[in-house]
């Protein structure tokens, strides 16, 4: 007979405030195999965890219960304590008796016996409990990064410099993302590209990284420290070992297409590198726009290039790698301005976005930093900012707050002026947000001495008459409406997630919220994770932020990386399906209801067998098994059956 | 508030909030009679932005729905706007809450009616419009403004 | 030829009667009757607020019931407000359920007492917002095709330009009403191009023109239907199409006042939509009530007489 020991926790008045912590143990003691029960006021504290070592030691129990709150929270708090005084740590289970009974319940006669039968429930289910190792399991210390913005770009190099390889993957043909277009960055004002220019031959240049451009992910299998990836590398139509980057074949090319670096206030050929920048500095050919692909005529570039560079039949590659872990940073993208109806639907040439104003500011961009509107290329002299554009707004555009416009705007309006000194910048806010190092003196400095007028309000209608672009908004602070002839309006759209990330994640089979943003596997405790092991995630992918919180979470999502990497195998929870080969009938029901991939077939032995690193433990296959061949390890039918009396009250 | 005579009355006193105020009959009255949760309202002045009528108003409609927050009855039933508000619907459509602004406009009509504050009588119409004026205009305006 | 249940509403009856002939003739051109409901009352023109005065939506139900008894399920209006009211009314009887049982205890109370209506033998069936409200306007472009009417016209209106004018209560409240996208719509601006016409934009279409302020504060409508006005005649407009009765008299007959207001005012006409159709589908121009214009209409006029030759007289 087994020795068991009932610890029942008070919670201070969380759950001795609804439940008679008192009479639980009395009543528990009385149980077969139970000897010995005791309350405490906060068995998670350091004396709690003392009583339960001494008590495992003192009367020799070879199964504990802690009656408390939900094992997702101290389940290893106890275990351990339970290994440190000796016992296996698999003998030790949590009854949760307080948010599934004292929080949800007021009646205290009645949660009383509603605790009691929740721990008599687990009392007999660690009766029959077996002692457990837990299971190894290999690493492969190779890490994926998706996505190459700062985010990517900053976790691959810290993992890299821990001395593993990366792979970072980029849809587009170079690295550097959003931050590679911004101008200046607030509050600091350095040049964007000036800091993060260096970060991009860094990654293009270190020897454990191995970077992919113009490559998408294809599809991932396996779990975690066992990836299997297979990587799109997109034709760019030439061959980049050869090519020297010269950039003759993008000057004799007579496509003209807008380009998506310069926010469509630009034009580049149908071969091009997407700015002077670039990491690797390699030309794609747009075969949408390329008129040879279009006509079957032209081939201007490929008799221009030398070297013979230009590959007209060179096709997608693809690529297959193993990776012990995944970084997800796939950034974001700004509502479009067509979709803004009441702010001119994109119809109005005056109206654009951050984004686009970032180019206009930009010493590299289409007017070298020359604030001039796309209309007639004059100097706007009224410029009007709309914060909030689509933000904030849950009824029409998306809920939620997009963070960064507040000081990106401020930020705007103070460099126009450093441009324009006679010009006047308006900025139309509901709230100014300055949660931020540097930020509220940023913005005080601003409306203080640059001359910036705020206006607390939303604009209700912006639309052209004559050259002007009219702006109604209204001051609230005054209670009066503002209208304002505007020559250039800039709307600061709400930050949405890249269409693309919807299908990845599917691929990756990691989750979104609600505003398809990526989700952490906790929102203050484990931010840097996804919920599903060996995958992390980093930047704007996950929501709203700006360029030091992005880099800060992408080394600690590198740093959670590095961590699974310094340990030689991973443990794998035992606790999980097993199967006994002597019953199976190898109908493969399993295979199917499994959600993890983890039951396959063994064509030699025709059974299904268990992959111990993918099962998760939830006992699908279990359930679905017609001979009871697939069993649970210490959640076996017969624990089940009489943990089901237990509950019902016995008999 | 009681003053002393002799005195003027000062222009701006504070207004004295209680918890009858902000959270008492008048503002449950506009909540029950409109179904709308004024308190969803984060005053960022799109209805007032919009609003086609706003130049004609004393108070703009963000603030309108701002002193019923607050339970502030007298300053809304005394004030031009519940009479110039044309019923058209702007503000209602661009509320990023989605408050239908209308709605709480016309409550607050039928509020001021019921306190005896009767905008518009048939003896106030000029007769040759009385005579020329569509129906929807006539009995749009009765329906809005008076008793 | 095809009979939809039609509703005109007071102003179509009296004092916007050339809206009303002017859709009727327009409709006959186009292969469909408008049948006017043998009995009907006044809609109300604006739905109320409250749960508490769902009295005064009962008028609207039984007009949209005696459309369900009379074994129809669809009924034309004209007049913005009439539609509003309406589709509305609807509205909250197909997703509201007090309101629902509420006005359906008072069209059951009165049912027997309706001695202007003839008494049905039809058992008692609750109205559950069967019928479908849908404007002229509507169903010219989801019905008729604008490809249909502009096979059939017989004096197209080329090298017209043409102001489309919204309003208010033809689009919004936009959750309940479902005609357009209200801050961009198109209805308008595709039905002016089926007659051949071309549309004008300026940003003043969906602004209000002062509805019944009209009468409680006529300045405040002056304002207003000037700035919308002469912003339709800057970008180029020669005349300006609208639905509503309301929305006719503040910006045709206001024009008297706007003028005395702004010495710079030049007039510009106004017509409804089913005028210019109907004209353009050949009917009589003297049928159109253009008489009853306080702007004259005789410059346009010639404008399409001219440009489509001698036209189809009948």
């Amino acid at each position: 007979m087994k020795r068991i020991g009932v610890f029942i926790c008070h919670c201070g008045i969380n759950i001795a405030g609804t439940v008679d912590v008192k009479r639980v143990a009395e009543e528990v003691a009385k149980l077969d195999s139970v000897v010995y029960a005791q309350d405490y006021i906060y068995m998670c504290s350091d004396p709690g965890q003392a009583l339960v070592r001494e008590k495992i030691r003192q009367e020799k129990l070879d199964g504990i219960i802690i009656a408390a709150c939900s094992p997702s929270l101290h389940e290893s708090t106890f275990r351990t304590a339970a290994e440190e005084a000796g016992l296996n740590p698999w003998q030790c289970e949590i009854a949760n008796i307080r948010e599934q009974c004292s929080w949800v319940h007021t009646d205290r006669k009645k949660a009383t016996e509603k605790a009691i039968r929740i721990v008599s429930t687990m009392v007999e289910k660690t009766r029959l409990n077996e002692s457990l190792e837990p299971i190894p399991v290999s690493i492969t210390k190779k890490a994926l990064v998706i996505g190459g913005g700062i985010a990517g770009i900053q976790a691959a190099l810290d993992i890299a410099d821990s001395g593993h390889k990366v792979i970072l993957v980029e849809k587009e043909s170079s690295i550097g993302g959003h931050m590679a277009q911004l101008s200046e960055t607030f509050p600091t004002l350095d040049c964007s590209q000036c800091i993060l220019t260096p970060k991009m031959v860094a990654a293009g240049k270190h020897r454990n990284i191995q970077l992919m451009t113009y490559s998408e992910v294809e599809e991932v299998s396996g779990y975690v420290g066992n990836f299997n990836v297979r990587i799109r590398r997109k034709a760019p139509f030439v061959d980049w070992s050869t090519c020297t980057g010269c950039g003759l074949c993008m000057e004799k090319c007579p496509a003209k297409v807008p380009s998506e670096f310069d926010r469509g206030l630009s034009t580049h050929g149908a071969i091009y590198i997407p700015f002077p920048q670039a990491v690797p500095n390699k030309p794609v050919i747009d075969r949408e726009s390329c008129i040879y692909f279009k006509t079957g005529k032209c081939r201007l570039c490929e008799k221009t290039c030398e070297i013979g560079a230009i590959k007209f039949d060179q096709e997608d590659q693809i690529i297959e790698e193993e990776i012990g872990a995944i970084i997800t940073a796939t950034g974001y993208e700004t509502l479009p301005v067509t979709e803004l109806q009441e702010y001119g639907a994109g119809e109005v040439p005056d109206v654009i976005d951050g984004l686009a104003f970032e180019r206009l500011l930009s010493a590299s961009g289409p007017t070298s930093g020359e604030v001039r509107r796309p209309s007639d290329g004059r100097v706007p002299k009224e410029v009007v900012f709309v914060q909030c554009a689509g933000s904030r707004d849950p009824e029409r555009y998306r809920p939620y707050c997009s963070k960064i416009c507040c000081m990106y705007t401020t930020k705007h309006a103070l460099l126009y002026k450093h441009r324009v000194h006679d010009g006047q910048p308006y900025i139309f806010y509901i709230d100014i947000r300055t949660g931020g190092k540097g930020y509220e003196e940023f913005y005080h400095n601003a409306e203080q001495d640059e001359g910036i007028i705020y206006l607390r309000g939303k604009v209700a209608k912006i639309f052209r008459d004559g050259d002007k672009t009219i702006v109604w908004g209204t001051d609230t602070l005054t209670g009066r409406n503002v209208e304002i002839q505007a020559d250039l309006v800039v709307l600061a759209t709400a930050v949405v997630p890249r269409e693309s990330t919807a299908e990845l994640v599917k691929k990756l089979r990691i989750q979104t919220g609600p505003n398809g943003f990526l989700s952490e596997a906790h929102p203050k405790l484990r931010p840097v994770e996804s919920i599903n092991s060996g995958f992390f995630i980093a930047g704007v992918a996950q929501g709203p932020r700006d360029i030091p919180e992005t880099v800060a979470q992408a080394s600690g999502a590198a740093c959670k990386v590095i961590s699974l990497f310094s340990r030689d195998h991973l443990e794998q929870d035992p606790a999980i399906a097993w199967v006994d080969e002597e019953l199976c009938g190898g109908c493969r029901i399993c295979i199917s209801v499994c959600p993890y991939d983890a039951r396959e077939y063994d064509e030699e032995k025709c059974i299904a067998r268990v992959n111990e690193a993918l099962c998760e433990g939830c006992g699908s296959c279990v359930a679905a098994c017609a001979c009871g061949a697939t069993q649970q390890r210490n959640l076996s039918d017969s624990q089940i059956k009489s943990m089901v009396t237990a509950s019902l009250g016995g008999e | 508030m009681s003053e002393r005579t002799g005195l003027a009355p000062p222009k701006s006193p504070p207004v004295r909030l209680t918890r009858e105020t902000v959270s008492g009959g008048f503002k449950k009255r506009v909540i029950e009679l409109s179904g709308q949760n004024m308190d969803s309202c984060y005053q960022c002045g799109n209805c007032s932005s919009g609003c086609p009528v706003a130049q004609e108003m004393d108070i703009l409609p963000n603030r309108i729905m701002r002193l019923a927050q607050l339970g502030l009855k007298d300053d809304i039933i005394h004030s031009a706007t519940l009479w110039i508000c044309a019923s058209c619907f702007q503000c209602t459509v661009r509320c990023p809450r989605g408050i239908d602004i209308q709605g709480v406009m016309d409550t607050l009509r039928q509020i001021a009616l019921d306190e005896g504050v009767d905008h518009f009588g048939p003896d106030q119409i000029d007769p040759e419009q009385a005579a020329s004026v569509p129906q929807p205009g006539l009995v749009g305006v009765y329906r809005k403004l008076s008793t | 030829m095809a009979k939809v249940a039609y509703y005109p509403g007071c102003a179509l009856k009296e004092r916007s009667s050339h809206l009303d002939t002017s859709a009727r003739d327009s409709a006959v051109r186009l292969g469909f009757e408008l049948d006017e409901l043998p009995t009907w009352t006044c809609c109300g023109a604006v739905p109320p607020v409250s749960e508490e005065r769902v009295m005064n939506l009962v008028a609207p139900s039984r007009i949209l019931k005696d459309v369900r008894d009379s074994g129809r399920d669809v009924l034309i209006t004209i007049c913005d407000f009439c539609y509003n009211t309406l589709k509305r009314t609807n509205y909250s009887i197909r997703t509201n359920e007090i309101t629902r049982k509420r006005i359906n205890a008072f069209l059951a109370d009165d049912e027997p007492e309706r001695d202007y209506i003839e008494k049905k033998d039809a058992y008692w069936v609750d109205y559950t917002g069967e019928v479908r409200v849908v404007h002229l306007m509507e169903y010219l472009r989801d019905e008729i095709g604008y490809g249909n009417i502009r096979e059939k016209l017989k004096r197209p209106l080329s090298g017209l330009k043409i102001a489309p004018y919204y309003g208010c209560v033809m689009l919004r409240p936009q959750n309940e009403i479902q005609l357009d996208e209200p801050e961009n719509p198109s209805i308008i601006e595709d039905f002016i191009d089926s007659l051949g016409a071309e549309t004008i934009r300026y940003p003043y279409r969906t602004e209000c023109c002062g509805s019944y302020l009209s009468v409680s504060s006529p300045d405040a409508s002056t304002r207003l239907c000037y700035r919308i006005l002469t912003s339709a005649q800057q970008h180029g407009a020669d005349a300006m199409v609208i639905s509503c009765p309301l929305c006719f008299y503040n910006l045709d007959s206001r024009q008297k006042a706007i003028a005395e207001a702004y010495p710079d005012f030049k007039p510009i006409p106004v017509f409804y939509f089913t005028q210019l159709l109907s004209v353009a589908l050949g009917v009589d121009e003297g049928r159109q009530g253009f008489e009853r214009h306080f702007v004259d209409v005789a410059p346009v006029l010639d404008m399409i007489l001219q440009g489509s030759g001698k036209g189809d007289r009948t």
